[in-house]
């Protein structure tokens, strides 16, 4: 049995691949305008080489009525500055796809392409170079082109385009447009003509929406929940965290600092946080790799802290650029000692915002580690969502002491024993609160104390703060039919896969029921009653050990319903390759 | 008058430097009318790194090596805090020593009070990057990194036993830090009786610099000059090696004191999330 691939034009696939410095993202803005204008919604994505400049680099697209959030099975339609454009793009084109490709080098290599094609060979750089004087001058050409084949009008696509380069200078823009047209008269030459290409795009009613990254989200999220201090160390997938609020947090009042390396990001970040500051920092798992030890220490100081795992290809150095879901374990387990923590586990970009809200509130109410467990694509993927609701962010102060609270007191022990095991907190500055912080074990004053009644007496004390927080912790996102036989559990960037492969999934006649566990540690209830409610359970994650699946049946799901779906080849399941995987399995099931 | 932790009786043995240490940072505290509740007094780990939870202010026993940064976020979060860091040589130039430079590079307006002994006395007396088998003069010597450093401003060393001239150094320290003139490093030749005591050659050999008429702390190369030619000749300085009054803070932000409640900010929030709109004109 196999899936159909579906492919209509309310639902294009696009990749626009070059060597870095070709311009590649230009046609790809120009052609999402032209998609935006219509109601699609956009999924971009961008593969690129870990270096600094240049080598091959794609932008990915993906224009759709329905909401996505994940590339397509084929690409439809492929721009290709180069060879290796048409190597790399080649095998993921449809049957009847398009290439638009530059052959100012020789024609393009045929062998990588699927033979239902349509080719269009165009001297894009020779042309652009010859009449316009310069090379980048190909993007538009090339524009022009891929205009016709969509069926836009001229009239439109040269509007697009004066605005997109409405604030370079007038020759330029001029330029362009006669780019535009030579593109246009190349299409004429080959039997394009205007306004009746071989496919037309579809159109919906338009509303108010926002193109935001997964990173983009985690860091207004944070800033709306009162965040105003961040420190990070740059790495990759998270980088944009740290570059977002450094321009952003200043306006607010907070700081955001680059620090010297991972240790001093987590222990600045203690710092300000031990202020009582709502803070944060982020990283990938080399970085978290380092902070270990630092959030340990909070756990055990009893420090609120977020701490964002923009996870990718591990171990080690790995492969920077590519999705990856392998730090769970990590995260879950990581550190020396016993101590509390929360593990959160956003998807869309509008989960990303909620979920670091969240992060801080309950890093505040629990006085400890909160971490944020993303990937690559969920951090870097541009998706089209609804505005995000900054009226639904509420914070939660947790226990704090001011002045006035202070005086009320008798006495003021930081690391009173209390029955929900949080302490009143009285930060540095508050007269008459004076304490002390520590990572050793202690008595109420904070004094070092190392008797075995004290130490049970403690630990215990932290780890309750978690049941404070237990019934507050976010709930699962569900889809498909909850009555199916077989569930589907997965985070972060498979749930657009997910989501779809249910479709196609039950087109097919097989019902699945979804579940995206939002918190992941502590491991909520509801998945192991999930996990109960189904005969089979996929868990469908970006690692080669199962990291998810050991982690549900650990805690008691009945492991023999689990079953791995496994993927660490650094790229996204595409949705029809999930559905097929599930498909097989299912076919083996019964 | 809310009780709050009572201070504790230091664990250092009888003799050891940093007696001199904390009796001089309460000495200057008081000299300068600081409340209690404005200060915080970070510590490493070691023998040194218990000297917080002596004094009675805000105390933080932070990870080990990693006092600089931790100090370096409590004083960016609130400017407003008295913010001393402490801590060992093994502390601050072996597991920490990276933050070390970083934090000379910064200038955040701090003190940094480094008592250096040559040895991890609480772990029994292994040898740290500052122990010397014969002679004063360390082959690591952090005044002279501090002052290879373009932005640092203060630079100072005094020796326990010293404790006038300690003190007055703590108290300039922490003027300068508090005038928010940036990084204030002091070290602390604090010698451990137990496991490297090095008073007598210390007292030997020590060359005091503000002692000097015509020593000019305010010139970077005659700092360099001094500290290298006593080096030179098997001495160490110490005094008010250098202090650059020219840099200074400007205006910092005060993370700690906004008014983080989301409808104090709703019009701000709407506006950058505007920046993310798909503009359906264009």
């Amino acid at each position: 049995m196999t899936v159909e691939t579906q492919r209509k034009l309310a639902d294009l696939n696009v990749m626009v691949a070059g060597q870095g410095g070709d311009g590649s993202l230009t046609v790809a803005n120009l052609l999402g305008v032209v998609l935006g204008r219509r109601g699609f919604r956009m999924y971009t994505a961008r593969d690129v080489a870990s270096r600094i400049k240049g080598g091959h680099a794609a932008a990915l697209m993906r224009g759709s009525i329905a909401p996505r959030g994940c590339m397509g099975d084929a690409l439809d339609l492929l721009v290709a500055f180069d060879d290796e454009a048409v190597e790399r793009g080649g095998p993921w084109l449809a049957e009847d796809g398009f290439v638009v490709f530059d052959a100012s080098g020789g024609p393009a290599p045929r062998e990588y392409l699927p033979e239902g094609a349509t080719v269009f060979e165009i001297p894009f750089a020779r042309l652009a170079v010859r009449d316009l004087r310069r090379d980048l001058f190909k993007n538009s050409l090339g524009f022009g082109v891929v205009s016709r084949i969509l069926s836009v009008g001229d009239d439109e696509a040269a509007d697009v385009l004066t605005q997109r380069f409405a604030h370079l200078r007038r020759q330029v823009a001029d330029a362009n447009l006669r780019a535009l047209e030579a593109g246009f008269a190349y299409a004429d030459e080959n039997g394009l003509t205007a306004g009746s290409g071989p496919w037309a795009l579809d159109s919906a009613p338009n509303s108010d929406r926002i193109l935001i990254s997964g990173n983009e989200a985690v860091a207004v999220g944070f800033l709306v929940a009162g965040g105003r201090f961040f420190t990070g160390y740059p790495i990759t997938p998270a980088s944009e965290i740290l570059s977002f609020l450094e321009r952003r947090l200043p306006a607010f009042g907070g700081v955001a600092i680059q620090a010297e390396d991972e240790l001093a990001a987590v222990n600045m970040a203690i710092g300000a946080a031990m202020t009582g500051t709502r803070s944060m920092t982020a990283t990938s798992g080399p970085g978290i790799s380092l902070m270990q030890e630092g959030v340990s220490h909070l756990g055990s100081a009893e420090i609120p802290l977020v701490v964002v795992d923009c996870q990718r290809s591990g171990p080690s150095t790995g492969m920077p650029t590519k999705p990856e879901q392998s730090d769970i374990n990590m995260l879950v387990h990581g550190g020396n000692g016993d101590f509390p923590r929360i593990v959160l586990s956003p998807s869309t970009p509008t989960d990303c915002f909620h979920l670091a809200a969240a992060a801080s509130n309950l890093a505040q109410r629990i006085q400890g580690p909160v971490y944020l467990i993303l990937d690559q694509a969920v951090s870097q993927d541009s998706v089209t969502v609804e505005p995000f609701d900054l009226g639904s962010v509420e914070l939660a102060p947790g226990k704090r002491l001011d002045a006035d609270d202070v005086a009320q007191l008798g006495e003021y022990r930081r690391y009173l024993v209390t029955d929900d095991g949080v302490s009143p907190w009285a930060v540095p500055g508050t007269p008459g609160g004076m304490n002390l912080v520590t990572g050793n074990e202690r008595n109420e004053w904070g004094h070092v104390a190392t008797g075995a009644a004290n130490r049970v007496t403690m630990l215990d004390k932290r780890m309750r703060k978690i049941d404070l927080v237990r019934a507050d912790l976010p709930l699962a996102h569900r889809w498909g039919d909850p009555e199916a036989e077989a569930g589907m559990i997965g985070i972060g960037l498979e749930l657009g896969a997910m989501e779809e492969a249910t479709e196609r999934l039950a087109a097919a006649g097989v019902a699945i029921s979804g579940l995206q566990p939002r918190t992941l540690w502590p491991v909520l209830d509801e998945t192991i009653e999930f996990v109960r409610a189904h005969e089979r359970v996929y868990v469908v994650e970006h690692n080669a050990e199962g990291q998810l699946v050991h982690l549900i049946a650990s805690v008691g799901a009945p492991h023999e319903r689990l079953r791995s779906v496994l993927k660490y080849d650094g790229v996204p399941f595409r949705p029809g390759e999930l559905a097929g995987r599930i498909l097989e399995a299912e076919g083996a099931a019964s | 008058m809310t009780a709050t932790y009572p201070p504790a009786t230091p664990i250092w043995c009888a003799g050891c430097g940093h007696f001199g240490v904390q009796a001089v940072m309460l000495a200057a505290m008081r000299d300068l009318g600081i409340p209690a509740h404005e200060v915080m007094v970070l510590a490493g780990i070691g023998c040194s790194g218990t000297i917080q939870n002596n004094l009675g202010t805000y105390g933080y026993h932070a990870l080990h090596g990693r006092v600089l940064p931790t100090a370096t976020g409590v004083h960016l979060a609130n400017p407003d805090l008295t913010v001393i860091a402490t801590g060992g040589d093994g502390d601050g130039y072996a597991i920490g020593m990276g933050h070390l430079v970083h934090t000379f590079r910064r200038n955040p307006s701090f003190t940094y009070v480094i008592m250096n002994n040559g040895v991890y006395g609480l772990t029994k007396g292994q040898n740290s990057p500052t122990y010397q088998s014969e002679g004063a003069a360390l082959d690591f010597d952090a005044v002279s990194l501090g002052l290879s450093i373009s932005s640092t401003t203060f630079v100072a060393r005094g020796f326990a036993r010293w404790t006038d001239q300690l003190h007055r150094l703590t108290v300039a320290a922490l003027e300068h830090a508090r005038a928010g003139r940036g990084f204030a490093f002091l070290e602390v030749l604090s010698p451990c009786v137990t496991y490297n005591d090095t008073y007598p050659v210390w007292e030997a050999t020590l060359d005091d610099l503000d002692a000097r008429e015509s020593y000019d702390p305010s010139s970077r190369a005659g700092a360099f000059s001094a500290v290298s030619e006593l080096a030179d000749e098997g001495r160490m300085a110490v005094g008010l090696i250098y202090r650059n009054g020219a840099r200074a803070n400007g205006e910092l932000a005060r993370p700690a004191a906004e008014d983080v409640r989301p409808d104090r900010h709703a019009a701000a929030y709407a506006d950058l999330m505007a920046t993310f709109r798909v503009r359906s004109g264009d």
